[in-house]
């Protein structure tokens, strides 16, 4: 039957999706894709992949969709848990061991979700990614996951200056993230960049191409 | 005669009471007040201090009044140790709701779920009741604004307004008279204070020794003041 077909693909890129974290001067930037599909069928174009944990700290988590959502709401649970026992926010360092470790827990049965971290980690930018088992990775320039990540890798070693002002900042990721998801056919269809810095946070969305 | 029926937990006394539990709530009266307020746009909890040394390190925790989740909040009198267990159930309990059906956990369906453990104490295992009683305050989409006092014996109720802890009965009655449907949230934390001034031991009333908490709503999101 022609009209019907199943390609063979990894787990990972059953949904498709990107999210990009990167350093600036006492700022970090997160952005993802904003495509939900279901292999090569897309279904929704305001899928955000990067959620709020607190005002200095935001969590990106491509791959699988349902794994990822789950994560979330798991990880809620333990982020609240802790802010009501410990009266303070949780620290971007403290969460990613958190994450690696619940990832860990199923290592034998797994979240496939490969996530990203970005915070502040007082006024010094912090960013992380860690594979679907939790190993973490913590660099000072920027961290890549999801179905473009050798595209994102290479723009991002071509284009990333350090400690770039917040709006330059947002020009580059942007940028690296906008090239990449157009090089992969299961990213894309819009994007949202979350600038961090001590004062706050500025999100936006920006308009793609839709395909 | 009561004495030879006090030493267990899971056991009636001839004439038909519990001991231990009783015993605990004797407990409770004898430790530091906490009083409940429902108000028209929001809910008042005061507590009282009962130990204030100097040499106290207070740093930055509240002794009596515990948030229990974005929408929860409860104060505390009796066995603080019993009631750390109890506060720290409540809120595993309100996440694991939220982490399964993505909703902030119902009030009562919270006071029930801690009232059933509470229960389990006076009838299984051996084991002595929680010592310590609480008013929870809360706000959800089914019923609004919510005060609930709770029990060691597992009893719960909700209320307009109540008072737990000692002088906790005259306390009541001043509240019964004073309280007025539909009041602001503002005359509630007037009347939360007289009642404070009138039923406290000591003879001075100052910042001190009162431990506030107020729970309203600002844009349509809770908004809890401790």
């Amino acid at each position: 039957d022609p009209y019907c077909f199943a390609l063979k693909m990894s787990i990972l890129q059953y949904n498709g999706g990107s999210v990009i974290a990167m350093t600036g001067k006492n700022c970090v930037g997160i952005a993802c894709d904003r495509r939900f599909g279901v292999q090569q069928l897309t279904l929704a174009g305001d899928f955000d992949k990067v959620f709020k944990i607190n005002d200095k700290l935001f969590l990106g988590l491509p791959g699988l969709a349902t794994d990822m959502q789950t994560l979330h709401e798991k990880l809620r649970y333990r982020v609240n848990m802790y802010r009501l026992r410990e009266e303070r926010d949780v620290s971007p360092k403290v969460f990613a061991k958190m994450v690696s470790s619940i990832l860990y827990e199923h290592r034998w049965g797994p979240y496939f979700t490969e996530p990203v971290i970005g915070g502040l980690e007082g006024d010094k930018p912090f960013v992380c990614s860690m594979d679907l088992i939790g190993c973490p990775m913590v660099t000072d320039d920027f961290v890549v996951s999801g179905s473009s990540n050798e595209s994102l890798l290479g723009i991002c070693e071509s284009l990333y200056i350090p400690d770039q002002s917040p709006e330059d900042l947002f020009e580059t990721l942007s940028q690296c993230l906008l090239n990449a998801m157009d090089r992969d056919c299961i990213s894309g269809w819009g994007a949202t960049v979350h600038i961090i810095t001590t004062t706050g946070v500025t999100s936006r969305n920006l308009r793609t191409r839709q395909d | 005669m009561a004495r030879r029926y006090d030493s267990r937990t899971t056991i009636f006394s001839p004439e038909g009471r519990l001991y231990q539990v009783e015993y605990a709530m004797e407990a409770i009266s004898h430790a530091g007040q906490a009083i409940g307020v429902l108000a028209a746009d929001g809910v008042v909890l005061a507590s009282e201090k009962k130990i204030t040394s100097k040499l106290l390190e207070t740093g930055g925790s509240s002794e009596k009044t515990y948030k229990i989740d974005d929408h929860i909040c409860s104060a505390v009198a009796g066995i603080t140790a019993d009631a750390n267990l109890l506060i720290n159930y409540c809120r595993r309990t309100a996440q694991s709701y939220l982490l399964r059906y993505n909703q902030p956990m119902p009030v009562e369906q919270l006071l029930q779920n801690v009232c059933d453990l509470k229960q389990g104490y006076t009838q299984y295992g051996g084991l002595r009741p929680f010592g310590a009683s609480f008013v929870f305050a809360g706000w959800d989409e089914h019923f609004g604004f919510q005060l609930y006092q709770s029990d060691p014996s597992g009893n719960y109720g909700g209320w307009k307004a109540t008072a737990i802890g000692s002088n906790s009965s005259a306390a009541q009655s001043i509240l019964k008279t004073d309280w007025k449907e539909g009041m602001p949230i503002n005359d509630a934390i007037q009347l939360t204070v007289k009642v404070m001034a009138k039923t406290l031991d000591s003879t001075t009333l100052n910042s001190e020794k009162l431990e506030f908490a107020t729970l309203t709503r600002e844009d349509g999101r809770v908004k809890l003041h401790i």
